[in-house]
């Protein structure tokens, strides 16, 4: 069976056991469902068009010289950097992350571009300054900018 | 049409089908290629991405936020903080969706190091586990996850130094002041 399939149904088995305990609150549920597939959804087919267009355009020889485990640092570091300007959504980093790695991007790269994709926004950063002031928003961003590099050479080194 | 137009999700598709568009226009074979991945690759995620929904969807509403924020506001010390490491591993959502909640956990009086753990910890990404190891493998989502919490251990006591040293810096100031 596909994987995608016993997702499905684990999660028809939680849906039907929420319906029991609360219809109410399973109703709001559903509603929230559809609302993240309809956010979710629309930015996934854009990050598959990228996919595309690197597929099309750029050679397996260019990744694997940018973010390939040759690159070493230096590749972390420029993946850290996409990550830190990608503007997607977090459902979107994985399918691009994994696209990379089946192209000859070091896990490494992959684990620097995941993290600073999730945790830096070049589009919450405004919402970051405005609630939390611009010294946590320096060092935060700078901190995970930093850790990230530090735990993706060591997931470079056990993974690979 | 003013509605639509504002519409994000309109906008990603109407982009998507452009780009797709001109590149056929331009290359046959490049376009090919393009709508090819986009119709593959669409497929191979529809099931992960629904399942994913209801388990956010769901989540969302069994755990809400007042919940979470009375839960990580009682306990500081050490049960606090390892809650704080752990917990948001669970949730769904983008940046947006928690930093107001964050403000809520701040004005309570939680440390810009809890806050800081929190925000790390989401980026643990539970929720999203079915799609990480379909793309990437089951090593490299559990070892990910792994790190997240030693990640979140890590920030939470770097960013406290770092607040403490403001708090040092203004009440040097404020004595300035005083003098």
């Amino acid at each position: 069976m596909r994987a995608g399939t016993i997702y499905l149904l684990i999660a028809l088995v939680l849906m039907a056991i929420s319906s029991l305990k609360d219809r109410q609150k399973t109703k709001e549920a559903v509603k929230a469902t559809f609302k993240i597939f309809y956010v979710v959804m629309p930015v996934l087919i854009f990050v598959f068009v990228l996919m595309g267009l690197i597929q099309a355009y750029v050679s397996r020889e260019i990744i694997v010289s940018i973010l390939g485990q040759k690159s070493g640092l230096l590749g972390i570091l420029y993946a850290e950097i996409i990550g830190s300007v990608a503007l997607f959504l977090p459902p979107a980093v994985f399918p691009f992350g994994g696209y990379l790695h089946d192209n000859g991007a070091s896990y490494g790269a992959i684990a620097g571009f995941v993290f600073t994709a999730i945790l830096i926004g070049v589009t919450t950063l405004p919402l970051e300054l405005k609630l939390f002031g611009k010294r946590f928003t320096l060092a935060r961003n700078l901190l995970t900018f930093g850790l990230t590099f530090v735990i993706a050479i060591i997931m470079e080194r056990i993974l690979s | 049409m003013k509605k639509i137009l504002k519409n994000d999700a309109f906008w990603f598709l109407f982009i998507s089908v452009v780009i797709t568009l001109v590149v056929y226009g331009l290359n046959t074979a490049k376009g090919a290629i393009v709508a090819k991945t986009v119709y593959a690759t669409f497929f191979e995620v529809l099931d992960i991405i629904v399942a994913v929904s209801i388990f956010i969807g769901l989540f969302q509403v069994w755990v809400k936020p007042q919940t979470i924020v009375k839960l990580l506001g009682k306990g500081s010390g050490l049960k606090g903080f390892v809650l704080v490491c752990t917990f948001p591993i669970l949730m769904g959502g983008s940046l947006f969706t928690i930093f107001p909640l964050l403000k809520a956990l701040k004005e309570k009086g939680a440390r810009i190091g809890a806050i800081a753990s929190f925000i790390t910890a989401w980026g643990g990404k539970a929720p999203l586990l079915p799609l990480e190891s379909k793309f990437l493998g089951w090593p490299f989502a559990l070892v990910r996850i792994g790190f997240v919490i030693i990640f979140a251990f890590v920030m939470g006591f770097l960013m406290d130094w770092v607040g403490d040293k403001t708090a040092q810096i203004k009440k040097e100031k404020s004595f300035l002041v005083e003098l």
